[in-house]
């Protein structure tokens, strides 16, 4: 019987090793040569750290090309919509979940629709929308369908949160006075804490990453995301591989200090979807 | 109590906001492809209803039944990968015998937080067929298998598969073990003393345990398998020929590059019934069965 369970553990042992190196090393590989000069990427050293270390790929993918523009517009994009997302979604939840009004079940379950429906399916009538709106190529173009798109998710968790309160904590609060709003802003929010931080992640991440109705709303060189704008080292400039790493990894360098501060944080964030849906 | 929770200016005024959004851009949006794909329509002016024509054209043209296929060759492939090797590492990693489990779990979990461009285009590289690095790793070991991986027209559906299976196993490589850790140990602490193996032990308790886990995990790897574009998108614009075609590529391409809007919403509505049959289908199949401890 000993035996047996140190046999598994071997073989557990192995495969996590040998996963984890797979799982690590293309990543470590595209760190290593955003460091080296053509010459050590192809020929003298295509595996190993650098030997020589060229900040100057940096230099150039920060300077010469338009990543600084990119990281800013992704930013903004991110910043606004987790903004949008969380207070739309909670006083909608709120509404839902506490409140007391005929239709409240109907409202929820219409929103929660959008879970079901994959971004990929509507990128036509959307962009026929932005269009029609003559809002092309600009900030809100993004942040409204991103936050369109993560409301029925949140709302469900934010739901599942708010449900879970006492009702003696606004009863308290409405005895002493308190407006519906004061209430709300003082003692519900804070009240919801975790969930908003889950949240904030979790809609960082999406929006950060979103790459197919970026890529069909912003066709403006200047308002691109990080995502599209990384599109554009595949072919101008797929000789100088250097820089090119150098900028997937500083696009990559936000989310990636965000998962390993707050790893978890993030895991929680990420699978809490798991929780709401199965 | 009734006045403040009925207070019906407040609720008007919570509400708003995310229903307006909500059907301006996600449910109106999806009435439109519906409604449009019985249009032959160039994306300005009023269009011509013509019925189902455009069904009947998608259903004749090869690209959709490559794109149909394509689509079902990705969801078997990221599901098979993501929900095997997924679990075996859950598994592992919920094994407390096991030293450095914090390391492995956010090593696997890394890709997960990754731009799918930064992805897509590092294994671009690694692919590459000159420089890359498998096939400078081929070289060193010695194997006479350096190829161009992503131009052959058989292949290349299953390295784009791969690339998405191996960017988001650690999604699901989560969930499991999230699932796996709201399991009372009493049940494994049983398994033990009748000896079975923690490998055992996880195939009698922990997957009919997670069985709503599970549900999930298989309704986003073959949903997301359905609706693949990104990687095809980035890595191979849907060649070589056609051979890389998905539903939503096909859809990309006759709305955005050859302006015909309508028979893009065809393809468009054809993916949400797929998808709400797939998710339908899998509910079905795994009975929901309610676990109390």
């Amino acid at each position: 019987m000993k035996k047996k369970y140190s046999l598994s553990n071997i073989l557990y042992k192995v495969f996590l090793w040998s996963y984890g190196l797979f799982s690590l090393y293309p990543l470590i590989w595209m760190l290593f040569y955003s460091f080296k000069n053509n010459d050590e990427i192809f020929i003298s050293n295509p595996f190993g750290p650098p030997l020589i270390f060229h900040i100057e790929n940096y230099v150039n993918a920060w300077t010469v090309y338009n990543v600084p523009r990119y990281f800013f517009n992704s930013l903004v994009v991110s910043v606004f919509t987790v903004i949008m997302t969380i207070s739309v979604a909670l006083i909608f939840s709120y509404a839902t979940a506490r409140m007391r009004w005929k239709f409240s079940g109907v409202a929820r379950i219409y929103v929660s629709i959008g879970m079901f429906i994959p971004v990929q399916a509507i990128l036509i009538p959307l962009a026929i929308i932005v269009r029609d709106l003559n809002l092309n190529n600009e900030y809100l173009s993004l942040i409204l369908p991103y936050t369109a798109f993560n409301l029925a998710f949140s709302s469900m968790v934010f739901y599942g949160f708010l449900r879970s309160l006492p009702v003696e904590l606004e009863e308290a609060a409405c005895i002493d006075g308190a407006s519906i709003y004061r209430t709300f802003f003082s003692i519900i929010i804070p009240t919801v804490k975790p969930a908003i931080a889950t949240m904030i992640i979790f809609t960082f991440l999406q929006a950060w990453n979103e790459f197919p109705i970026a890529l069909v709303l912003m066709t403006k060189e200047n308002m691109k995301t990080l995502p599209l704008g990384l599109l554009f080292f595949q072919g101008r400039f797929t000789t100088d591989w250097g820089a090119m790493g150098a900028t997937m990894v500083m696009a990559s360098l936000p989310t990636v200090l965000l998962y390993t501060i707050f790893s978890n944080q993030v895991e929680k964030a990420m699978t809490i979807s798991g929780a709401v849906k199965g | 109590m009734n006045r403040f929770f009925g207070n019906k200016k407040a609720i008007a005024l919570f509400i708003l906001p995310a229903m307006v959004l909500f059907t301006a851009l996600v449910f109106y949006p999806v009435l439109q492809v519906l409604f449009r794909s019985f249009y032959d329509w160039d994306g300005l002016g009023k269009g011509i209803f013509i019925g189902v024509d455009n069904y009947i054209k998608i259903f004749d043209d090869t690209i959709f039944k490559t794109a149909v296929k394509n689509g079902l060759i990705f969801a078997a492939i990221i599901t098979v990968y993501q929900i095997g090797i997924g679990s075996i590492l859950a598994f592992a990693v919920s094994n407390v015998r096991i030293k450095g489990r914090n390391f492995f779990r956010i090593v696997y979990f890394l890709p997960v937080v990754l731009s799918v461009t930064v992805v897509c285009q590092l294994w671009l590289n690694v692919f590459n067929t000159e420089f890359g690095l498998l096939n400078k790793l081929m070289e060193v070991v010695g194997i006479d298998f350096r190829q161009s991986w992503l131009d052959d027209r058989y292949k290349a559906i299953y390295v784009l598969a791969f690339v998405n299976a191996w960017h988001y196993v650690g999604y699901q490589f989560a969930l499991l073990l999230a699932g796996i850790k709201s399991i009372p140990s009493t049940y494994y602490e049983a398994a033990k003393i009748d000896g079975a193996s923690s490998f055992l032990a996880h195939i009698k308790i922990t997957i009919p345990m997670l069985s709503e886990t599970y549900k999930f995990c298989l309704v986003m790897s073959i949903t997301g398998g359905l609706n693949a574009f990104t990687q095809m998108y980035i890595m191979t614009g849907g060649g070589p020929g056609t051979s890389t075609y998905t539903l939503t590529f096909l859809m990309y391409r006759s709305a955005f590059q050859t302006y015909q809007y309508g028979y893009g919403m065809t393809a468009a509505t054809i993916l949400v019934i797929e998808c709400l049959v797939a998710t339908i289908l899998i509910n079905k199949l795994i009975a929901r069965k309610h676990i109390t401890y």
